[in-house]
């Protein structure tokens, strides 16, 4: 998990309590092939042809010591979806105050979901990725500032986890490249842990605005026929957008039970308010796992122009505001079952296949294989 | 070739599981902690990061397939390999912890103890020396 040099260097950085600016270097990587199992299917990206390249990533982290208990810490991540370009997701200056609070300055994860923290780190979990479902809010990583405090209660470890920042990182959106702002991002996650068990709450709120070019343009028209409230309902701006999550682990003897429940709400938009949730029940048998996960994902939607007659001249808006907001709904479930054989020290493989139904539109049904190698370095 | 690959792993990894009789934790002489299994596990987590007296304690790890490791781990940890890698992992990639520092041999965490008052470290017992101090040997 770290290069020699780097260990002989803090080995030595010891014994001599010299301050060195040494870098220590790790990383991760997975290589991630997937294929839907008949034509005209499309999951997570996938399509009927064998990919490699869509759900493969790799990461280097480097870390250095700088003395008096700073440290700077680079995590780079090249993502076969982004074409391999190379993006920071981390950059951040940290700063241990004592044992039990840890600050850190710069770009970050937003804790939003038990497995935010590393995301990324497929070797970590059992899955290839976590469930999709669940962990598809459109920004992972903030500018600005956290602190970390951790300490004892009782048998329990526990972590508290604040931040406060913003993101203005480039997303597709409606079939546009955009870049959002989300402005005052703040909130926090708790962690309990104890031996077996890990309980987890998180809360977050933040200015959402996202524009784009329909909606804009929408709005816009809604506007100037008087109608501005509708015009603020449409647009994405200055939107105040409140997150929870709630988890829990268990993990006996090999026997492993995780689950998680998120709820995303932003208000004054089109967007409907969505809730989803999964539930994964895995077991190991020495080097090999398996697990089955099932999952749902619920955006129910609130349609602001239903006050409107129709048959009006103002059907021109209506109707196509009504057609965005329908295309919002959503009712999902899928069950995805994998197995994990961990054939090397710091390498696993990894199979799964996700049986996903999209209940209003079926013609969404999709089956997907995807296989993947991961390590870490 | 994947499968090959593969083979010559699983069988350099299968040959490197050799098994040793007794793994003893070492402090430095001059350290009079008292340490509970339950403490030297914290210790060796992350999670404690302070001897008693509040010094900070430099924990010594032996290198990844070490003998004395992968038996530290499976009855001090309580944990595998893979749990141990995967927890750091964890901790690392999430900027909530700097890796423990790791050593080639038995011989360089023996060094390393007896040089630094504030050190923990565990080897193969019968590579102590009387450099250091035992406080605990694990069967």
């Amino acid at each position: 998990m770290k290069s020699k040099i780097a260990v002989l260097a803090l080995a030595s950085s010891f014994i001599s309590y010299a301050v060195q600016a040494e870098i220590n270097l790790s990383g991760f990587a997975s290589i991630t092939g997937g294929i839907t199992t008949s034509s005209d299917e499309a999951l997570y990206g996938f399509n009927d042809t064998f990919d490699f390249k869509n759900g493969s990533l790799l990461a280097i982290q480097a870390s250095s010591n700088i003395g008096e208990g700073l440290d700077i810490t680079a995590q780079i991540v090249s993502r076969g979806e982004n074409d391999w370009d190379t993006k920071f997701e981390w950059a951040y200056v940290s700063y241990n105050v004592n044992d039990k609070l840890r600050l850190l300055a710069g770009r970050q994860r937003a804790p939003f979901y038990m497995y935010s923290d590393f995301l990324d780190v497929s070797y970590a979990y059992p899955w290839i990725t976590p469930p999709q479902g669940v962990y598809d809010l459109i920004f992972n990583t903030f500018d600005g500032l956290s602190g970390i405090y951790s300490t004892t209660l009782g048998e329990f470890d526990s972590t508290y986890h604040f931040i406060v920042g913003n993101n203005s990182d480039e997303i597709e959106a409606f079939g546009e490249t955009t870049k959002p702002s989300m402005d005052n991002l703040m909130g926090g996650a708790a962690t309990f842990t104890r031996d077996w068990l890990t309980l987890r709450a998180a809360y977050f709120s933040a200015d959402v605005s996202i524009p784009l070019m329909s909606l804009d343009t929408l709005a816009g028209n809604w506007n100037a026929v008087g109608y501005q409230a509708y015009g603020d309902n449409t647009r994405i701006f200055e939107d105040k957008g409140t997150f929870w999550e709630l988890g829990f682990q268990m993990d006996f003897d090999g026997v492993m039970v995780i689950g998680e429940y998120t709820s995303l709400e932003i208000d004054n938009t089109l967007l409907g308010d969505e809730e989803s949730y999964y539930l994964m029940f895995s077991k190991r048998f020495d080097n090999y796992l398996i697990h089955i996960t099932y999952g749902v994902d619920e955006t129910s939607i609130n349609d602001f122009t239903r006050g409107l007659p129709t048959g009006t001249p103002l059907d021109a808006l209506k109707l196509p505001t009504q057609g965005i907001i329908a295309s919002r709904k959503a009712e999902q479930s899928y069950v995805t079952v994998g197995l994990r054989w961990d054939f090397h020290n710091s390498a696993s493989l990894k199979f799964e296949y996700t049986d996903f139904s999209d209940d209003i539109n079926s013609s969404n049904d999709a089956g997907l294989f995807r296989t993947s190698l991961v390590t870490i370095f | 070739m994947k499968y090959i690959k593969i083979n010559a792993i699983l069988l350099s990894t299968a040959l490197s599981f050799t098994a040793i009789a007794e793994v003893a934790v070492i402090v430095n002489p001059a350290n009079s902690s008292a340490l509970t299994d339950r403490e030297i596990s914290r210790i060796f987590l992350g999670k404690n990061k302070t001897f008693a007296n509040g010094a900070s304690v430099m924990a010594a790890n032996l290198k990844d397939e070490s003998a004395a490791r992968e038996e530290f781990e499976s009855k001090v940890l309580k944990k595998t390999s893979y749990q141990v890698k995967s927890y750091w992992a964890k901790l690392i990639f999430s900027g909530k912890a700097k890796p423990l520092a790791e050593f080639d041999s038995d011989a360089d965490v023996l060094n390393f103890v007896a040089a630094n008052p504030d050190a923990i470290g565990y080897i193969d017992a019968a590579n102590v020396s009387d450099k250091v101090k035992v406080i605990k040997t694990f069967k």
